[in-house]
């Protein structure tokens, strides 16, 4: 029997005080510049985010205000003879009056004063370098563009608006879920639980198809739905094919199956169970989380994507959000608060989605490595 | 690759030289019935468009006239496009540049998050956030973000006395300007880093400590080898990604033509694009397309070779 003995202590107290005063201070500075970084490279994720909601509430004036300002400002408006009208602080004869501007031409603003609002008087906006008239500002979230920008969309007059493409793109994402779910399961199943001859070849070949870019295939499948089946224009050719498997969600599936004890299985064939049985009755009912995964991840491509929209769909009022905020941005790109309140718009589902699912993003990712 | 190695494949001999008994030939027909819809869809969605393409690319073929057999025409022409050469250029400024400087900055915020921070949930949601913000809107966004006049990037430049460039109208600078939005959605690069750094064993860390390791020395001798079949498969990713991108640039240019300004942005995809559907020069488009699958190829393959040196698998 041996027992191990520390070695005694050389260093005097005063020199182990001395290294954790120094080890304090480093520590101090590393978790200073690591709390600074975090920070500062959090504002450059936080602050686009928040210059677009906040565009979005912004006046039509107040967007191209130079030096831009953080929170959208307003005009202060005052009812005078049923009308809301703006108010100025106007340099008088008789010293500073707040006044309501009816009109303002060419410089020349015609004022009253809200309690007597039969008087009118003229002044000058500006006289040489010194302004006589300045409107009255307030900090005023201008939540009309939300329904301004819906209803407007960018062709109006032909049945084209936000809300059309909203309701397309909901269509879309809809159909596009229920055929990846209903396509993508047996096919997941096959690879994961049944053995037959052939089956991993099978398997390579249909991991191959990830490295094949959409350019190569996007043409003959344009021609053939468009010139071949007539379907051009129609949602068909963007819902269609998610009825027919893809390589990213029978991985996925096929990785979770895999999951699924074999003993459960194995159990239930012994008991005379088919295999659609077993698919049916014990592994998709064991599935509901993979199922959300894939689920969450299929809304998010049909919400996303641009380039399948922007081949088959021609009229407005087929766009989906992301064609039509693109085709609003290209015809009127002046608008920015309009723009940025159809942005918050499209993006708002994905946000919600988002923190009713926060693990199923998270695992979803890591499993298949983005989408993308 | 990487998929490969998960999947626990094996090789096994092709079914005609296996005699097939009662129960594998039972199962066959019942495998086969579950793969329907793959098989159809691979038949119509990726093996007949492949044969397709492969044809238009030797032959002019306009959708409305008969398809014309040209030879190696149509690729003879792509070595003279001008277009050519410049889009290849600008796709290949963001696969080189881009790719590696949003892996950087995607590693350096994943450390950042893995940090015990107060408040860490909270700093991961905020990374992550404006990754699934849908392309067209956040390409929208920086257009506003990115505008020379009232936009916030130049103005907060501004007040660190940097005179902000013209992001949008400046040839040289609209490419930097598209990876800083790329930079900005890179949350799910940052979420795989993330959960490898979560799966670095702690007793190596501890270890290196012991032995005297400074923070820097452990991130560069334990952590980054550690991490590195992640960094491999996010590069392959990227790559891929930078090779076919679109709806950015298709998106930047605004109310302007294809590749505003002065071509800067007209990438590899947007010129086919361009070719295929804008001036229905199907055949040329088809012939792009080919090139570029040859070209994903032998980049995968050659990052694969090359990354065998750098790459360590633990186990």
């Amino acid at each position: 029997m041996t027992t191990y003995q520390f070695p005694s202590p050389t260093k005097t107290d005063e020199e182990t005080r001395r290294r954790l005063r120094a080890r304090k201070i480093r520590d101090f500075f590393q978790s200073l510049f690591s709390h600074t970084a975090i920070n500062f490279i959090g504002l450059f994720f936080l602050i686009p985010f928040l210059w677009m909601v906040l565009t979005a509430f912004k006046s039509s004036q107040d967007v191209f205000h130079t030096p831009p300002r953080w929170l959208p400002y307003d005009n202060v408006r005052v009812e005078v003879n049923g009308e809301q009208l703006p108010l100025y602080n106007v340099q008088t004869e008789e010293g500073a009056k707040q006044l309501v501007a009816v009109k303002i031409v060419e410089g020349v603003g015609t004022f009253v004063d809200p309690a007597n609002p039969s008087q009118q008087m003229d002044y000058e906006i500006q006289q040489g370098a010194t302004k006589i008239a300045e409107p009255v500002m307030h900090v005023y979230f201008n939540w009309r563009n939300f329904p301004d920008a819906m209803e407007r969309g960018s062709r109006p007059g032909i049945g084209a608006s936000f809300w059309v493409y909203f309701k397309n793109s909901l269509i879309i994402a809809f159909f596009a879920i229920v055929g990846t779910l209903i396509s993508n399961t047996p096919v997941a199943y096959a690879f994961a639980r049944i053995k037959f001859p052939g089956r991993d070849v099978l398997f390579v070949i249909i991991l191959a198809t990830m490295m094949l870019p959409y350019q190569v295939t996007m043409i003959p499948i344009y021609l053939f739905f468009n010139d071949l089946l007539g379907w051009g224009n129609s949602f068909l050719p963007l819902i269609i094919p998610t009825f027919f498997a893809n390589a990213y969600d029978v991985f996925l599936l096929r990785q979770f199956f895999r999951t699924i004890p074999e003993e459960m299985c194995d159990a239930a064939r012994v008991d005379g169970a088919s295999e659609w049985q077993i698919f049916t009755r014990i592994i998709l009912p064991l599935s509901v989380p993979v199922l959300a995964t894939v689920t969450v991840f299929t809304f998010l491509w049909a919400w996303n994507d641009f380039t399948g929209p922007l081949l088959f769909l021609t009229s407005p009022k087929n766009f989906t959000m992301a064609l039509g905020l693109q085709d609003f941005q290209s015809q009127r790109s002046m608008i920015w608060n309009q723009l940025m309140a159809a942005s918050v718009v499209f993006t708002v589902p994905i946000v919600i989605a988002f923190f009713f699912a926060q693990k199923t993003f998270i695992q979803g990712i890591k499993l298949t490595g983005s989408k993308e | 690759m990487e998929e490969l190695r998960m999947s626990g494949w094996k090789w096994t001999w092709p079914p005609k030289f296996q005699k097939w008994g009662a129960r594998e030939r039972r199962n066959f027909k019942v495998g086969m019935f579950f793969l329907l819809p793959w098989t159809i869809g691979f038949l119509v969605f990726t093996l007949y468009p492949m044969a397709a393409s492969f044809v238009y690319s030797f032959s002019i073929y306009h959708p409305k006239a008969p398809l014309e057999w040209v030879g190696i025409q149509n690729y003879a022409n792509l070595i003279k496009d001008k277009l050519f050469w410049q889009s290849l250029y600008n796709t290949l400024y963001m696969v080189v540049i881009g790719v590696p400087l949003t892996l950087l900055a995607s590693f350096i915020c994943a450390v950042l998050l893995n940090l015990k921070v107060r408040g860490q949930s909270i700093y991961r949601v905020i990374y992550f956030l404006p990754s699934i913000v849908p392309t067209v809107a956040s390409t929208i966004l920086w257009l506003w973000i990115l505008n020379p006049q009232t936009g916030i990037l130049n103005t907060l430049l501004g007040y660190i006395g940097i005179q902000g460039p013209n992001w949008m109208s400046n040839p040289t600078w609209s490419k930097p300007g598209l990876i800083l939005l790329g930079m900005w959605g890179m949350g799910g690069t940052i979420v795989i880093y993330l959960s490898g750094l979560q799966d670095v064993p702690v007793t190596l860390l501890e270890a290196a400590e012991l032995d005297g390791a400074s923070w820097w020395q452990r991130l560069w001798h334990v952590t980054v080898p550690m991490v590195s079949p992640i960094t491999l498969f996010n590069l392959i990713t990227g790559v891929i990604a930078q090779f076919q991108y679109f709806a950015q640039a298709y998106v930047f240019r605004g109310s302007h033509g294809l590749g505003f300004p002065l071509n800067s942005t007209l990438f590899y995809s947007v010129y086919l694009y361009q070719n295929g559907f804008l001036w229905l020069k199907m055949g040329y488009a088809s012939a792009m397309a080919w090139v570029l699958f040859i070209i994903i190829l032998i980049c995968t393959i050659l990052l694969l070779k090359v990354s065998e040196r750098f790459t360590y698998y633990a186990g």
